[in-house]
């Protein structure tokens, strides 16, 4: 018997060996197929010249495309500071706001379960729907600005109030996400704490400092930084509602890809603008992973 | 349990493979179709400007399958803001139409991909040669570097100002013929905030019906000067742009500066706005929202060198694909659709000027005042053509991506007329060089 174990237990390792790599190896090759390559050509691109309008000029181009984007192309620094300035006041309201809802509706009233299924709708909206939405509602001639005294105002086509515009468009879409996911982190948080804080004389700022905080601290720090990366590259709400305009005021560095390579048609610099794109997404997550000690064991 | 194990792992190998095959190897169809198991060939048409028109092709393609009952033509609507985008994407994939809808704005695009089949040897022997109004050949061929002709025009169009007829007459106000006059008359048609005397395409397309604008003002003959640089920053040019631009929000809505044409047009239709330029391509939206007998078109005004200059505009017609496996069958749904009786139905609901010289002669051109001005405008020997670069396939995207935001900085008061359209010429500029060097060896 023992024998028989051991031999068949010699044999096991051959036969087991290419079973873990047969396991992974269809998420393997989807990552390949779907990843790697579209990513290894991007890359490939960004040192071309590419530009479907001068057939005659392409060629390897080595780093041109990223000196041009360094040092000659004033666009790619505004549309990266808009980009920055965007992302950093979408995500702080979408937080703040998201937080709040959670706390609301996690206590516990009387129609809690519509108000919860209320606060959550919008997300489950679909972006262009969103937007034709809120078209409508910022049309001038007939959208809301008939009742704030500016009859005509074109919100959308205004430098001062486009950027206002966008962002209570995508709060309206973005803090239902924040409050889904920290509503969740609420409801994992055992009710003794706050009994036993509430018995050592902790009001409701300290019990919410010290005990709901620290607790949702993983829960803030995962949805924020998927929160970025998804409003850095928010295509679809800026594309619709104003196309990067007017004059430029609301290009984000995607749009401004989605410029250069699909209408302008040079996908060698639009490559290049991926890139670095993806490289600065890179680094924040990953100085933002670190700051934040993302899933380290914290206690208390 | 090992076995099973394996035998999983295998499937779920199996499967995933399957579904990434699947995904990645959808290169079947396109580029014709292929018969129909009853010996019928499929042909797959590109409306170059789906929508609108869609029903005027579906009436078309009944007559067309009627008459060749051994040619199927599968119908595919592209909308306008997107067609150089899907055949560009259709090229790089090969999987291109067989004969699609093509204009001279793009056609230098399209050329250069070596995508389209030239047309010279076919209509020669073809029941249409010498039908085709000469002016119209000679705009294609000059818009590609080898001067061969890579599609067949269909239609010709001008550039015009639609206006509603009551609000002129209420306002006292007769269609203007000159700059001056039409400034004068923006005037008196405005009532803010209930009604705009004028409204400005500040977002996509802004820029060509500018450069109508500023050539008809300024009366520059040429889009380039005997050294090829750029006319587009002659003062006058800017001086109109300048005028334009001080319209904005005082006779016009605030909303002009992100302006498309499906705006602008909601805009007009609305009956806030009293003129509007576009080209006589929209007259089905305007006879919809105001009926036939409410509005009226004229040409755009004159300049101070009393001469009227219009700005060329792209010639629309088709083209036959080079990778279409079934050519002659592209071919004769060509012929049938710039025949005289079709060219002139198309024209007819399109509202556009026939290129089929026998269809310009039909009755129902008379009776259409503005379209017989503009026929005539066409025709008469005294109007100075302004032809653009088309050849330039880096036009479209200079007069569209790179300065459409440029101008709507001007109407905000961002940038100056002149040098907006100093930075404008200078990529014309720029761009004509470089395509006379790479073609000149």
């Amino acid at each position: 018997m023992t024998l028989a174990r051991t031999a068949s237990a010699e044999r096991r390792p051959l036969a087991l060996r290419w079973a873990p790599y047969l396991l992974i190896s269809p998420t393997v090759v989807l990552i390949a197929v779907f990843l790697v390559y579209p990513i290894g050509s991007v890359l490939y691109y960004s040192l071309q010249h590419y530009n479907l309008t001068r057939p005659w000029a392409n060629g390897f181009a080595g780093l041109d495309n990223f000196r041009e984007m360094l040092f000659e192309d004033p666009l790619f620094w505004s549309s990266l500071g808009f980009t920055a300035q965007w992302v950093l006041v979408e995500i702080v309201l979408q937080l703040v706001l998201g937080l709040a809802l959670a706390l609301i509706v996690n206590e516990s009233f009387i129609g809690r379960g519509l108000a919860r299924s209320l606060v959550f709708s919008p997300w489950a909206v679909s972006g262009v729907l969103t937007t034709s939405i809120w078209i409508l509602l910022y049309n001038p001639t007939t959208g809301i600005v008939r009742y704030l005294g500016a009859p005509e105002a074109a919100v959308l086509g205004n430098p001062d109030t486009v950027f206002g515009a966008l962002v209570i468009t995508e709060l309206w879409r973005g803090v239902p996400f924040f409050a889904i996911l920290l509503l969740a982190g609420l409801a994992g948080i055992p009710g003794e704490l706050y009994e036993a804080a509430a018995v050592d004389g902790a009001g409701r700022v300290r019990r919410f400092l010290h005990v709901t905080l620290p607790h949702l601290r993983d829960a803030i720090v995962l949805a924020t930084l998927l929160r970025s990366v998804w409003e850095f590259n928010n295509v679809d709400l800026i594309y619709t509602l104003t196309g990067g305009g007017p004059a430029q005021a609301t290009t984000t560095l995607p749009l401004y890809v989605a410029q250069r390579a699909i209408d302008s048609k040079d996908f060698g610099y639009g490559s290049a603008l991926t890139t670095a794109g993806f490289l600065i997404l890179l680094f924040c997550s990953l100085l933002y992973l670190r700051l934040s000690r993302f899933g380290a064991d914290h206690k208390g | 349990m090992r076995r099973i194990t394996k035998v999983c792992s295998a499937a779920v190998a199996a499967l995933a493979l399957c579904v990434t095959a699947a995904a990645c190897g959808s290169d079947s169809g396109g580029g014709g179709g292929g018969g129909e198991g009853s010996g019928a060939t499929t042909i797959t048409f590109w409306d170059n400007n789906g929508g609108v028109r869609t029903p005027i092709y579906q009436e078309l393609i009944k007559r067309f399958e009627a008459a060749n009952p051994t040619i199927k033509v599968e119908y595919v609507g592209i909308p306008i803001a997107s067609v150089q985008q899907k055949y560009d994407t259709a090229i790089a994939g090969g999987e291109t139409p067989d004969v699609g809808g093509v204009t001279t704005s793009y056609l230098a695009n399209l050329t250069g991909q070596q995508a389209l089949e030239p047309a010279d040897a076919w209509l020669a022997g073809s029941a249409v040669n010498g039908k085709v109004l000469d002016s119209m050949l000679a705009s294609v061929k000059q818009a590609t570097p080898d001067g061969k002709l890579y599609m067949v025009p269909a239609t010709s169009n001008l550039d015009v100002v639609w206006y509603q007829k009551d609000k002129l007459a209420e306002a006292g106000v007769e269609a203007p013929e000159t700059w001056d006059e039409f400034f004068t008359a923006v005037g008196k048609l405005t009532k803010t905030p209930d009604q705009y005397g004028w409204t400005i395409r500040g977002g996509a397309g802004s820029i060509f019906q500018l450069l109508a604008e500023a050539y008809a003002y300024s009366g520059v003959t040429e889009f380039f000067d005997a050294s090829g640089k750029s006319t587009v920053n002659d003062p006058a040019n800017a001086e109109l742009v300048g005028k334009i631009a001080a319209l904005y929000k005082k006779a016009t809505p605030e909303a002009d500066v992100t302006n498309d044409f499906p705006k602008m047009v909601a805009q007009f239709t609305s009956g806030k706005v009293a003129m509007m330029h576009h080209n006589l391509g929209s007259y089905n939206d305007h006879v919809k929202a105001f009926g036939a007998e409410k509005i009226d078109a004229y040409p755009l005004p004159v300049g101070a060198s009393g001469k009227r200059t219009i700005v060329a505009n792209p010639v629309d017609g088709f083209g036959v694909f080079k990778n279409s496996e079934h050519k002659e069958a592209a071919w004769k749904f060509v012929e049938f659709l710039v025949s005289k009786e079709n060219n002139s139905y198309w024209n007819q609901q399109t509202g556009q000027i026939p290129a089929n010289k026998d269809a310009q002669q039909d009755a129902w051109i008379d009776e259409r005042p503005y379209l017989k001005s503009a026929v005539e405008v066409l025709a008469d020997p005294a109007t100075v053509v302004v032809s653009p670069p088309y050849h330039l396939p880096q036009f479209s995207s200079i007069t569209k991506a790179d300065t459409e935001p440029l101008f709507q900085k001007v109407l905000l008061g961002q940038m100056k007329p002149q040098e907006f359209l100093d930075t404008m010429g200078q990529m014309l500029t720029e761009a004509q060089a470089e395509w006379k060097k790479s073609h000149s060896n």
